[in-house]
């Protein structure tokens, strides 16, 4: 029986500044040691200032995971030297007199599982350390403060999950929670960071750290159960230790055991008084939090009639979402959201395409209106949905400057339809007795036309002709 | 009545090296023989001091830069970096 | 020229043209040069300072607005942080630092319009009783220079009492303000927890100290905490004063004040003479009009050890950041580990600033924070309970700064725990968070003697009037250096 719990740290990069000072909380567009001041840096005679929204946004990710959040929360000094720490210490959050951390005692769905929440905290991220000179003899440990101050929201699971793909699972979600919360953008590098813990068999607990990516933290899991499953097999025993995870090598390494012996010392951080949050409060952030994914995924199908699986990716993604919400109307929801998510996410997925994006809501909403009302086909919409992402201009102009209208009359139709016949006279023959071989017929008009015949008339003017050989 | 291990522990987690500071090990022990006394002492109650303060009262989430430089003013690296000691 | 006027008479002066601020603070520049070498009140002097006065004085002339303070020499103890200067908490760790910015009580005061004459000498890190923990060697008690001038800001107070300056601004942690201010015959004050702003103080106990005004009377002891006193945006800790003004009925008496005397600071331990100045001072008050009678406070016995295992345990952790990495002194990190580095480095804090950090480290830590640090926590609230009560039955506690006359320069230096034990009487108004003044009483074999006064919390006004009333009836004399 697996036994693995997470701890997940998630910075709320979509703050203005940091935890406990005003510097900026986005640290990673400065040159290094630019986004200091004595607060952030610990020079004697600074006090922390904490920062209103992100106690509030923190609050929120604790709502949304379904926690409860006390009426007073407090902060506590972790005590331990490093390099990276300019206080050497770290202010955190501890649960030392009853709850008093911004959220406990919470549960997500994933799948088929429930994972329980054991706490979320609010802390500050140390800074960080750079190695230069490639030898032991030149190396020299430089530290960048940038990012020292920066607010983290700290998640603990229970040890609830079985198998590293439910942790996937559950962080993928994770992932999508923050972003739609919009408290944390998930995709900056360093913004959403996983350490692990796991046992097998009731057998000891081994903690992995320093897992650089989501994916990652499945191999390392996988690597680890391996290791261990090999130990117990042996009836080697498992020791409770804190173990690496090695990039390069792909393989879990103990660390020293230096952290066991750690005695951090926690005790009530003086400078910054207990935090009232009352219910009132609690209130107002409940009412003006977004709405969660699952329930804008219920909304989709059951009042759009959107089918399951389109609703499920335009749900779970934030900008789509937005863009979806912006555009439809009670006709064309469903239309969009086929568009969106059968076209549109296929060729603009990158950040810096989703940017610097010139479609607008009006374009989605329009072309949705143009092919449903057959003024264009699905195929021309394609094509007008590219030009739209590269030129922006009005589907209008689109369409009369790519000619993409329906050919609808008859008489021309009839024309193109005669030309294919006389090319694909092996094709007509066959297609006397095979339906299949009409819509190959359909397929070569379409393609003829670029796209624009009818679909409907075409195949019923191929199968007058046919009728009429 | 402390040990004198326990001592010298306090002093590595404070990251003060004691060789050749023998004498504070005795002075820190009677200090701490002394404060034995508040083995005495009986409160009626758990509580304890704290100072309250709600969250509107909280500072507001501004991105203010401090001056660009300040790590000249500090010990630096060639005007960006702060150097550490090597780390295991 | 009588530089030992008081911060009222320099204010007239000034006012009435019969003093310029060019003069007043050559003047006491040059006083500072003739005393320093017998007593060492600074460790690091204003340059600018003449400059500065000049300044002010242009401004006079030409009749533009110029701040309450006229260009007052004032002195600041150096935990606190003034802007380009070195502040070093007499401290081998912080030999090099310069201060990025104004503590927000130094901001205030310049916005006044007070002139900075240097930064005055402490025990390393405010951690001392008697300013010999020193890096830079100790003070003298300007009374007979063989003797303490008293701690941790010992340097503020012998400053002021030797007319080095009109006014200081110490710290108070365990009696850090008026320990030294009765030492040497001045006034010291240490406000609420929260009255005055700790932005920019150095920190050594961050939930017991505060930033005190030192000054040769009551009545400038409220001009100065009108000016470094309320809420400040730079401290989460800081309370509203409203629009409270210190100097205001400051002659109010105290006529039918019911004031309690601390039988457990009165009786045993007492020198005799700090004895009998005790209850002549009670008398006095008596004859004020006050209703004087004994209350016994059952947790006096515990404060000490209370104080000192809390405050060690938040040096521990805010001294914790002095690893000479980022600022501190001369000495390359490169062939050092981390650990070994760290640990060398550290090895420069004085013997009182190393008890410390390992008693520190030692009552929190895992074992043994119940026993010590969680207890003291406890015992800190009882006191502060029956404190409250004591203010149902009465207006204002009192009893002797300090249960002994100064002593000599070295005679304590070897017993840290008797050192400890002086801070008996002055601790119970740290843990509480209530405010408590020493005013200067009597001189006893060339010796000064402080009397104090405690009042509730944020009842400064309660207090000054009636440090202000038992101070109309002392006739002291002159400091004679």
């Amino acid at each position: 029986m697996t036994k693995i719990g997470l701890e997940i740290h998630c910075q709320l990069t979509k703050l203005e500044s940091k935890l406990f000072c005003s510097c900026k909380a986005d640290y990673r567009s400065f040159e290094t040691n630019r986004n200091i001041c004595p607060v952030c840096i610990g020079l004697p005679g600074s006090l922390p200032l904490l920062n209103k929204k992100a106690v509030e946004k923190a609050a929120m990710i604790a709502m949304a995971l379904g926690c409860k959040t006390p009426q007073k929360i407090a902060f506590f000094r972790k005590n331990y030297f490093y390099p990276d720490l300019p206080k050497n210490f770290q202010i955190t959050q501890y649960n030392a007199f009853g709850p008093t951390s911004i959220g406990h005692d919470g549960k997500v769905p994933i799948e088929d599982k429930e994972i329980r929440i054991r706490r979320i905290q609010l802390e500050e991220d140390p800074g960080r350390l750079v190695y230069e000179g490639t030898s032991e003899k030149t190396q020299l440990t430089l530290v960048d403060y940038n990012r020292a101050g920066t607010p983290l929201v700290e998640i603990v699971t229970e040890p609830d999950f079985e198998t590293p793909k439910q942790v996937r699972l559950f962080l993928n979600v994770l992932a999508d929670l923050v972003e739609n919360l919009g408290v944390s953008d998930p995709s900056l590098e360093g913004a959403l960071r996983v350490d692990g813990n796991i046992s097998i068999d009731k057998g000891n607990r081994v903690e992995i750290k320093n897992v650089g990516s989501f994916r990652d933290i499945e191999k390392a899991l996988h690597f680890e159960i391996t290791r261990q499953q090999s130990l117990a097999e042996r009836g080697i025993p498992i020791p409770a230790e804190t173990r690496h995870w090695d990039e390069a090598r792909k393989i879990t390494v103990s660390a020293r055991s230096k952290e066991e012996e750690q005695d951090y010392r926690y005790f009530l951080e003086a400078d910054i008084p207990w935090v009232l949050i009352e219910s009132s409060v609690i209130d107002r952030l409940k009412k003006n939090m977004p709405e969660s994914i699952s329930s804008k995924k219920e909304r989709y199908i059951k009042k759009y009639g959107i089918p399951l699986q389109v609703a499920e990716v335009l749900s779970s993604d934030k900008f789509y979402s937005d863009l979806f919400e912006k555009a439809y109307n009670e006709k064309n929801a469903k239309e969009i959201a086929n568009i969106i998510t059968t076209d549109l996410k296929g060729f603009v997925d990158t950040k810096e395409q989703r940017e610097q994006l010139k479609l607008t809501p009006k374009h989605l909403s329009d072309l949705a209106d143009s092919i449903m009302n057959n003024i264009i086909t699905r195929n021309s919409g394609k094509i007008a949905l590219q030009e739209i992402v590269k030129t922006g201009k009005p589907l209008s102009e689109i369409i009369s400057s790519l000619d993409l209208g329906h050919v609808d009359d008859e008489s021309s139709l009839s024309k193109v339809i005669d030309d294919v016949f006389s090319e694909e006279q092996k094709a007509v023959s066959e297609a006397k007795s095979n339906s299949d071989t009409i819509n190959y017929l359909v397929g070569k008009v379409m393609q003829k036309t670029k796209g624009k015949a009818n679909p409907a008339l075409t195949l019923d003017i191929i199968k007058k002709k046919l009728d009429s050989q | 009545m402390v040990k004198r291990e326990e001592i010298v522990h306090a002093a590595n987690l404070i990251k003060i090296d004691l060789e050749d500071h023998e004498k504070y090990i005795e002075q820190v022990e009677k200090i701490l023989n002394y404060f034995d006394i508040l083995d005495k002492a009986s409160p009626e109650s758990e509580s304890f001091v704290i100072q309250e303060m709600p969250l509107d009262k909280l500072r507001d989430d501004k991105y203010v830069p401090f001056n660009e430089k300040l790590i000249t003013q500090l010990k630096n690296y060639k005007e960006t970096f702060v150097k550490a000691p090597k780390m295991i | 020229m009588n530089l030992g006027i008081t911060a009222t008479q320099y204010l007239e002066q000034v006012k009435n043209g019969s003093l310029t601020v060019e003069e007043f603070i050559a003047k006491t520049m040059e006083r500072i040069k003739k005393v320093e070498g017998s007593i060492h009140a600074y460790i690091s002097l204003n340059d600018d300072a003449i400059s500065q006065a000049k300044q002010i004085d242009k401004k006079l002339k030409a009749k533009e607005k110029v701040g309450s303070c006229l260009g007052m020499p004032i002195s600041i103890k150096d935990n606190i942080c003034a802007k380009g200067m070195k502040t070093t908490c007499a401290s081998k760790m912080l030999e090099n630092f310069v201060a990025p910015y104004d503590a927000t009580v130094v901001s205030n005061l310049k916005s006044q319009d007070a002139i900075i004459t240097g930064k005055t000498n402490l025990d390393e890190f405010a951690m001392g009783i008697s300013t010999e923990f020193s890096y830079f060697g100790p003070s003298r008690n300007p009374w007979n220079a063989d003797y303490v001038p008293g701690g941790s800001s010992g340097g503020s107070a012998v400053s002021v009492s030797a007319l080095e300056c009109i006014a200081s601004l110490g710290s108070d942690t365990g009696g850090s303000v008026r320990n030294p201010a009765s030492f040497c015959s001045v006034v010291g004050l240490k406000p609420t927890y929260g009255l005055v702003s700790r932005y920019g103080l150095i920190s050594y106990a961050n939930s017991i100290e505060q930033v005190g005004p030192i000054a040769r009377t009551v009545e400038d002891t409220a001009f100065i905490l009108n000016i470094i006193s309320g809420i400040d945006t730079h401290d989460n800790t800081t309370i509203d004063k409203g629009k409270t003004d210190y100097t205001k009925d400051l002659d109010a008496g105290i006529d039918g004040k019911r004031i309690g005397i601390i039988s457990e600071m009165i009786g045993e331990g007492v020198d005799k003479q700090v004895a009998s100045a005790t209850s002549k001072a009670i008398s006095k008050l008596q004859s004020l009009g006050a209703k004087c009678s004994e209350i016994s406070l059952d947790s006096v016995k515990y404060s000490v050890a209370t104080y000192y295992t809390i405050a060690a345990t938040e040096a521990g952790s805010n001294l914790a950041r002095y690893d000479n990495i980022r600022y501190g002194f001369d000495f390359d990190v490169e062939g050092y580990e981390f650990n070994a580095y760290i640990s060398k480095a550290r090895k420069n804090f004085g013997p009182e600033v190393t008890r410390r950090m390992i008693l520190g480290a030692f009552v929190p830590s895992a074992g043994y924070v119940g026993k010590y640090f969680l207890k003291a926590l406890k015992v800190r609230s009882k006191i502060k309970s029956e404190i409250e009560q004591a203010f149902k039955k009465f207006d204002l506690l009192f009893a002797p700064t300090v249960p002994v006359l100064p002593f000599k320069i070295g005679e304590k230096i070897d017993d840290p725990l008797s050192l400890y034990l002086l801070d008996i009487n002055t601790i119970v108004a740290n843990l509480s968070g209530i405010p408590a003044i020493s005013i200067p009483y009597e001189i006893a074999q060339g010796l000064p003697i402080g009397m104090q006064l405690f009042a509730n919390s944020m009842q400064e006004k309660t207090l000054l009037q009636a440090a202000h009333a038992l101070e109309k009836t002392t006739n002291l004399p002159g400091v004679p250096i």
